[in-house]
This record gives C-alpha cells, sequence and structure tokens, in this order.
C-alpha cells in the first residue's frame, strides 16, 4: 500500500499520463514491454488479433517452422479425449487444437470405444471453441467447413466469451484447454479461476504456452531470432511489425514455468505438472479438478 | 516390506532403488523419455519430499509404484517453492489424488472381465465412482496403471492371508510354497481370459521396471512366508528358482480348461517337487564331490610322500 502511494506520487510528478492512470483506479499491467493500463490491454490485444487472423496461420507455420503442429498433437495426446466428451478450447478462434480433438474423438470411435458408450449414457460429443475475438472465430468456423467438420454433426460449438468470464455452468466440462492464448490475458488469475469452476471433478486443465528457454547458448540464439527475425517475417508477411514484436515481448513478459505452476495450484488444481518441449520455447502445463 | 536379507539387499541398493520407489525425489530417469519427440525434460531438484531413512520402500502405495519414473514431465510441486502456507497443502492434496486415483482403478477392475485391461474399462470406472473420465489422461501409462493395481491389491490381499492364516506356519516348506503360489494366482482366475492382454501390457519396454519389482516382491514375500531367512547367495538362486515356477505355472494356466484349474495345481506341485529334488540333487552332488575330493587329494599325498621318500 505505502508502496502503491509512493508510485503513486512519484507517478504525479513524473508525468501526466501516469497519474491520469492511477486516478482510473486502475492497475498498470504489461502490453510486451511497455506498461499500459488494464482496459488499454484488452483493446490493444485485440487489435493485433484483429490484424493478425488472416495470416495466422501461415505465421505460425514460419515462425515455429511447423513445430507448432506438433506441439499441438502433443497437447491432445496429453489430454487423451475420449468420445461423449465435453471439451472447452478457450482462445481457440482457428480452430486448431478442436480439430485436432475432434479427429481422435472420430478415429476411436471407428476403433471400437463405442461398446463402453453404449452401456453407459449415450452421449454426444461437445467441443467449445471459446475466443474473445470474432475475427480469429470467423477463421475457425472458415477453416471447419473446408475439412468437412461443420455441417452434419453439430460437435464444433462456436462461442465469442472472455476467458475472464466465462458463459459455462459450474462443473460442466471434462477438458479446457488454452493454446498460445493465456499469455494474452489481463488476469491469469481470474482466468484459472474460471477454469476451475468450469471443470467437471475429474476434469483436467491444460495449457500450451510460449514459455521460457534456460539452456545458455540456446537462449542467446531464441532471443536472437526472436527480436530480429520474427518481427522482420512479420513485417514481410502480414505487413505488420508491431503486432510480431508484441508477441515476442509478451512471451518474455510472462511468469516462468515454476512461477505459472504455482498459480495454476493456486487456483486450486491438484497433480500441476509441466513438460517442456524444445528446451522451453513452449511449455505445456497440466492439472487437475478433484 | 523386504525382510532380512531383503532388507540388506536393499539398504546397499537403496541409492538406486529409490529412483524408482519414491516419488519426486529425484528427476525421472532420462531413459524413458523417448516417448515424447522434441521433449527435453528439465531436471528440477523436488528433494524436500525425501522420506525417512530407514524406511522400506513404498509398497503397497499402490500409486507411488504405478506412477515411478516414466512420466517424462517435470513434476512440479508446490513444498519447491518453500512456502509455508503450502508445505501442509500439498501432500494432502497428492494424497487426494493418490485416493482418487486408486477408486478409479478399483472400480474398474469388475469392467475388465468384460472390456478388458483397456481405456474403455477406465472409463466405464470413472463413470461408476462420478468423475470426469478426464482424469484417464492424468494417469502415467493408463492401462499399465489398471494392470499395476491389480497387481498391487493382489500382493496386498496375499500378505493379509499369510499373516492371519495360522495353518501355512505348519506347512513344510515345499507344501507352503506350492500352497501360496496356488492362492496368489487363484486371485487372478476371474481375470484369466483377459489375462494374456494384462502380460502383453507388463511386458511392454516401458512397463517393464515396475512389472519386474512388482515380481520380485511377490516372489520375495512367498519365500519370506515359507520360511527362508537365508541371506547369501542362496537367496537369489531361490528367487529365481521359484519366480520360474510362477510365472511358468502362471502361463500353464491361461491355457488350461479343465475345472478349478485342475492341471494346473498338479503342475504347480510337480515344479515345486522337481525344484527340492534338484536342490537334493546339487547337495548330493556337492557332497560327493567333496568325497571324491578328500580322497583324491589323499591319494595325491600319499603318492607326493612316496615319491620324495624314495
Amino acid at each position: 500500500m505505502a508502496l502503491r502511494l509512493v508510485t503513486r506520487r512519484l507517478g504525479n510528478k513524473l508525468s501526466p499520463i501516469l497519474a491520469s492512470t492511477s486516478k482510473l483506479h486502475s492497475h498498470a499491467t504489461s502490453f510486451g514491454f511497455k506498461e499500459v493500463n488494464e482496459e488499454e490491454k484488452s483493446r490493444l490485444v485485440g487489435d493485433v488479433f484483429t490484424s493478425v487472423a488472416v495470416n495466422y496461420d501461415t505465421m505460425n507455420d514460419l515462425m515455429s517452422a511447423g513445430l507448432h503442429r506438433l506441439w499441438k498433437d502433443r497437447l491432445v495426446s496429453k489430454l487423451n479425449p475420449f468420445p461423449g466428451m465435453k471439451h472447452l478450447d478457450v482462445a481457440g478462434g482457428t480452430g486448431d487444437v478442436a480439430f485436432r480433438i475432434l479427429e481422435t474423438i472420430n478415429r476411436l470411435r471407428q476403433r471400437g470405444l463405442r461398446q463402453v458408450l453404449e452401456d453407459t449414457l449415450e452421449e454426444e460429443t461437445r467441443i467449445y471453441v471459446c475466443d474473445i475475438n470474432p475475427n480469429m472465430l470467423n477463421v475457425g468456423k472458415q477453416r471447419a467447413l473446408e475439412r468437412g467438420l461443420g455441417g452434419e454433426d453439430r460437435s464444433l460449438i462456436w462461442i465469442e466469451g472472455d476467458a475472464e468470464n466465462l458463459s459455462f455452468e459450474n462443473n460442466s466440462m471434462d477438458g479446457y484447454t488454452i493454446a498460445f492464448g493465456i499469455r494474452n490475458v489481463t488476469h491469469i488469475e481470474k482466468v484459472l479461476t474460471e477454469a476451475h469452476r468450469v471443470l467437471k471433478r475429474g476434469g483436467r486443465f491444460l495449457c500450451l504456452e510460449l514459455s521460457h528457454v534456460d539452456i545458455p547458448i540456446f537462449k542467446e540464439l531464441y532471443d536472437l531470432y526472436s527480436f530480429s527475425v520474427i518481427p522482420a517475417i512479420g513485417e514481410l508477411v502480414a505487413g505488420d511489425r508491431h503486432s510480431y514484436q508484441y508477441l515476442v515481448e509478451s512471451i518474455r513478459r510472462f511468469p516462468p514455468q515454476e512461477k505459472f505452476a504455482s498459480m495454476i495450484v493456486d487456483a486450486g488444481f491438484q497433480n500441476v505438472e509441466y513438460e517442456n518441449l524444445v528446451g522451453g520455447v513452449v511449455s505445456i502445463h497440466s492439472g487437475l479438478k478433484i | 516390506m523386504y525382510r532380512t536379507a531383503a532388507k540388506r539387499v536393499f539398504l546397499v541398493t537403496r541409492r538406486f532403488h529409490n529412483n524408482s520407489n519414491v516419488r519426486f525425489q529425484f528427476p525421472p530417469p532420462q531413459a524413458f523419455i523417448g516417448s515424447s519427440r522434441l521433449s527435453t525434460s528439465q531436471s528440477q531438484p523436488f528433494c524436500n519430499e525425501q522420506p525417512p531413512l530407514n524406511q522400506g520402500p513404498n509398497f503397497p502405495d499402490s500409486s507411488s509404484s504405478s506412477s515411478s519414473s516414466t512420466s517424462s514431465s517435470s513434476t512440479w510441486s508446490a513444498s519447491s517453492t518453500a512456502e509455508d502456507a503450502r508445505h501442509h497443502e500439498t501432500p494432502r492434496h497428492r494424497a487426494q489424488y493418490q485416493d482418487e486415483q486408486a477408486r478409479v482403478l478399483s472400480a474398474s477392475l469388475p469392467h475388465v472381465i468384460k472390456l478388458g485391461w483397456t481405456e474403455a474399462a477406465l472409463i466405464a470406472g470413472t463413470r461408476e465412482v462420478d468423475l470426469s473420465p478426464s482424469i484417464i489422461g492424468s494417469f502415467p501409462r493408463k492401462e499399465a496403471a489398471l494392470v499395476e493395481f491389480f497387481m498391487d491389491d493382489c500382493l496386498q490381499r496375499l500378505i493379509d492371508r499369510i499373516d492371519s492364516d495360522e495353518g501355512l506356519k505348519n506347512m513344510s516348506p515345499s507344501d507352503c510354497l506350492s500352497k501360496l503360489i496356488r492362492i496368489r494366482l487363484e486371485m487372478q482366475a476371474p481375470f484369466i481370459s483377459k489375462w494374456p492382454q494384462a502380460l502383453s501390457i507388463q511386458a511392454q519396454p516401458i512397463n517393464v521396471p515396475t512389472s519386474f519389482k512388482q515380481r520380485a516382491m511377490l516372489i520375495d514375500e512367498i519365500c519370506h512366508a515359507a520360511g527362508d531367512n537365508a541371506s547369501d547367495i542362496d537367496w537369489y538362486v531361490k528367487r529365481t528358482v521359484l519366480g520360474g515356477i510362477y510365472s511358468t505355472t502362471e502361463i500353464y494356466m491361461l491355457t488350461d480348461s479343465t475345472p478349478e484349474f485342475r492341471d494346473t495345481w498338479a503342475f504347480l506341485d510337480a515344479r515345486v517337487k522337481d525344484a527340492f529334488d534338484l536342490k537334493k540333487t546339487i547337495q548330493e552332488a556337492q557332497y560327493l564331490a567333496e568325497a571324491i575330493g578328500a580322497g583324491m587329494g589323499g591319494s595325491l599325498d600319499g603318492f607326493v610322500r612316496k615319491v620324495f621318500n624314495r
């Protein structure tokens, strides 16, 4: 409290912009390396994703050299989907993770996991894709049609919504995934609490996120790559340097693996663990609600 | 749980055993990462979780052995960040998780007869205990967890039986051995049609360390109950032979269609008898060799004396 007073006083002296921030009673949060207030962050993030939506997949392939497909495969294999599952994929606008889950379930169906379902409830698989940005959702819907997943079975449901304030009931989901999304939200804690709220007992939370590299030489190379190459690719391909500058900066701002794991524990999850892929470029955190 | 000799051997090799017995104590062996492409498992020291040193392996805590050593992820525990409030919470949470896991697994067992040692059985089990089947995704090695749970459960029942059944103590060692093996194998009789599947799961390279350990513990328990307290090289010989008898009988049982597995038990008795005969034969051979040695030594001695006297 005292600290905040001090900073407020300092802020008053230093710049009128900061002073107006404190008048709004809004906490400063980070947008990349910049400090912005909370309302502004969600607007800025929204702008970024509106801007990149069209080229989103091309850019992902270029930046990760196609590896993001393997990462998402790994996420889904860790999730271990099953027929009749109610799943919520947050910040999955382009449907990458949702399609993979659905395809895995369809494959299981064919291999005759059906017999167990005949005995128990005839439940329909439902995969809810929730994204705050309608432009990203449109990309996803378009791709679902192209893949022939849109029409006849109504397994995929597209919902525009905020990860910090989900429109689903308590204890309604078997699984919750968030891939490359939690970095962009304003309050990570709120997102985690919401995830815990909507999951059933025994339901799992899985988070795929760009994370921190700790291997000495690899770290230097990775930093070089992210700060020099990625914004350049962004400018060339998507014509938007700033969005990709934000991307690499926001990765550095995201809490490291251990810290994030402790945040997941604080949200009430159990059996929290994480797995680093490619030396920590991305990591998959998982938690269980009991 | 290991006693006398076993305990001694265990103390010597504790350093290596701990790795597979106690969760969180050391980072999982890197050799098992193979399953995940691109993954570089980080080694985090989770040393706060060390059990007291004089403790044996954590049997029958089924989840500790079934969740051992094969996860390629770095398991995170709150206590490594040393915040006091969480020190108390985390072990309780973990216990709760393990309870839930055990509940799911035991509820799944009745479904095995129909569905086999499969995820389908596990899903049916979770539905029964009113949990989301999602939880199966958090079990390391899914079906293997079920088989291992069953093995642990059977061993526990066997130990209870040994402790409670006074009649066993008055039997001759050979009768006692075959009786115990029979009791143990009868436990898996209801699952006999699906047992080959369980054996194939246990034989998968990733599951071998745990299944081997479970078998070793079982054999040790049987040996001990039959009154074996040896701690020399004999210890290994006995357990190897007994392990062989147990496994061959187990396999014989798979194709035995006689009522109540009569042939199997006859086969078992014959093998145990063979083993004891073999032991006798070896002893006799030993005595014979000693006698021959003594005789030879005597005559050689006489011969040398003769040569040098002349």
